[in-house]
């Protein structure tokens, strides 16, 4: 299928035998590691050295793995114009590969991930259900809170979006199987992503030895649960269910419970610590920026005023939430570098990033770059309001990534995270129990974390 | 008023579909425009199509 006139040239099959300059590359590494210390510490200073030193291309040194960081409007788009036959995401993440085991790929084919959009739970159709899903658990999760008391961010939301990711992408049954362990591994598991995989990701350390030991357990609650779901009588059968009934020409069972548990990791995991970090966060910047709750909060009393149930209609138009919530994604982004290997040679502004390298952008840097999204370091959710509309630049407001590699769970995260806030902010208020400059981000992994202590106060709301 | 479609942008999530599915239909997984010049009785779906489509691949040229 032939796409509309790129707005720059992109890169393609014909034009692969010209041959550019290499990318400048950043000086200040270490023999052997490179800058992978610095990407351990400061990740984001890292990212934005190679912007101000080497210009909108320009490449980093992790361990041998060479990265070539793109940044800026211009660049981003050429990278994320690019086919995923170019740009492969799968090779690029080699410390995701013990997390999700043997025989699990990363995220499918290129085919495989569109048809997912193609025919799976993230199309429009299935988003009304998926809206009265979320109300139900987020009010589970409300019932064990009471009258007051206090929370941590980071193991309410984990806790929280367990359930409904699980509820809304494999079975309704099946989530009544997970319990508060399973976002204890997921933790563990999503600790386990350290970049010092770029060197060998089974090296013997406390870390891979941890990960490893949470997905073993992992795959001892689920084999439970299989097997007492093999057992029952009646009951839907399930995702999982049919999965584990295929079987070969010999008549063997096609897949491994390990095989199936790696299905499960792989499709929980992007819509995980993503929408549960983000959930968190948009708490505490509505909370530490004056007047921003209080407004959100009128917002959502109004639209349920008429005591209607929280839904996919209701859902649509909550300007100031969903404003609150982009601004919270674009200071926060859950991912804070997205990377692609070259499968054949890149071409950007007469460079060439020859095959077998990574290209990335920075959704940290861009999301912030002063040149489209002015005092960037603010939290202002009119950014958004009509008339200024910032996140209409589809190449540098990229919290979702864009174009061609764009994250296909962004509608249904943006949904979920309007969902949870709608009954919460109904039913409770909050106040943060720390001083407002002590949240923070965790970098020390390639899944970003806050840092805990993360805490808040709640109160049930005195309603009508 | 013509409708245009970024299918670089494009990810067939199908809301168009269900805002204007007299402008809009899936082809496979990416949208196809069926009346890239709609009339008037029209604009009002095919704002509300460009508005909520997640990707902000579709484009409207008014008529001033």
């Amino acid at each position: 299928m032939s796409g509309a006139t790129p707005a720059i040239s992109v890169p393609d099959l014909a034009t692969s035998a010209r041959g550019g300059k290499p990318a400048p590359r950043l000086g200040g590494g270490l023999p052997l590691l490179g800058h992978l210390l610095d990407l351990r510490r400061r990740p984001i200073e890292l990212f934005w050295r190679v912007r101000n030193e080497c210009g909108e291309i320009g490449e980093m040194n992790w361990a041998g793995t060479r990265v070539v960081l793109l940044t800026g409007e211009a660049a981003q788009e050429a990278f994320f114009r690019a086919e995923e036959e170019q740009l492969d995401q799968a090779a690029a993440y080699p410390f995701m590969t013990p997390v999700f085991g043997r025989g699990v790929v990363f995220d499918g084919t290129p085919e495989q991930r569109r048809q997912a959009m193609r025919n799976q739970s993230l199309r429009d159709k299935m988003m009304r259900t998926h809206a009265e899903t979320i109300a139900v658990e987020t009010r589970r999760m409300m019932d064990k809170l009471g009258d007051a008391g206090e929370i941590d961010l980071l193991d309410f939301f984990s806790e929280l979006t367990l359930y409904t990711s699980s509820a809304c992408l494999i079975g309704k049954e099946f989530r009544e199987e997970l319990s508060d362990e399973y976002f204890r591994v997921f933790y563990e598991l999503e600790k386990g992503t350290d970049a010092i995989a770029y060197v060998n990701p089974h090296l013997p350390l406390p870390v891979f030895h941890k990960r490893d030991r949470a997905r073993a357990r992992l795959v001892e609650l689920l084999t439970d649960v299989f097997e007492r779901r093999a057992k029952r009588e009646g009951g839907t059968r399930e995702l999982f269910d049919v999965l584990l009934q295929i079987r070969d020409a010999e008549g063997k069972p096609r897949y491994t419970i390990d095989q199936v548990t790696g299905m499960f990791i792989s499709m929980m995991f992007a819509g995980h610590h993503t929408t549960s970090g983000t959930a968190a966060w948009t708490l505490i910047e509505l909370l530490r920026n004056p007047g921003e709750i209080e407004k959100v909060r009128a917002e959502v009393d109004a639209i349920y005023a008429d005591g209607r149930d929280v839904s996919y209609q209701a859902l649509r138009e909550i300007p100031h939430l969903e404003a609150g919530i982009k601004e919270t994604l674009r200071l926060h982004p859950p991912l804070i570098i997205l990377m692609r290997k070259v499968l054949y040679d890149f071409h950007y502004d007469g460079y060439t990033v020859p095959a077998g390298k990574l290209v990335a952008v920075s959704p940290a840097v861009s999301n912030r770059m002063p040149e489209v999204f002015p005092d960037p370091d603010r939290f202002d959710p009119a950014r958004y309001a009509e008339g200024r509309e910032e996140d209409r630049h589809v190449m540098a407001w990229i919290p979702f990534g864009a174009g061609r590699h764009r994250c296909v769970g962004a509608a249904f995260a943006m949904m979920q995270l309007k969902a949870i806030f709608s009954d919460l902010l109904l039913r409770y208020e909050f106040e943060l129990s720390q001083p407002p400059e002590s949240y923070c981000n965790d970098h020390s992994k390639m899944v970003v974390q806050l840092r805990q202590p993360c805490r808040a106060r709640y109160r049930r709301r005195v309603t009508a | 008023m013509r409708i245009s479609v970024d299918l670089d942008l494009c990810q067939g999530h199908g809301v168009c579909c269900s805002e204007a599915p007299e402008l809009f239909a899936m082809d496979g997984d990416k949208v196809r425009v069926l009346d890239a010049d709609p009339t008037p009785d029209h604009h009002a779906a095919a704002r509300m199509a460009a508005k909520y489509c997640p990707t902000r691949a579709i484009h409207l040229q008014e008529e001033k």
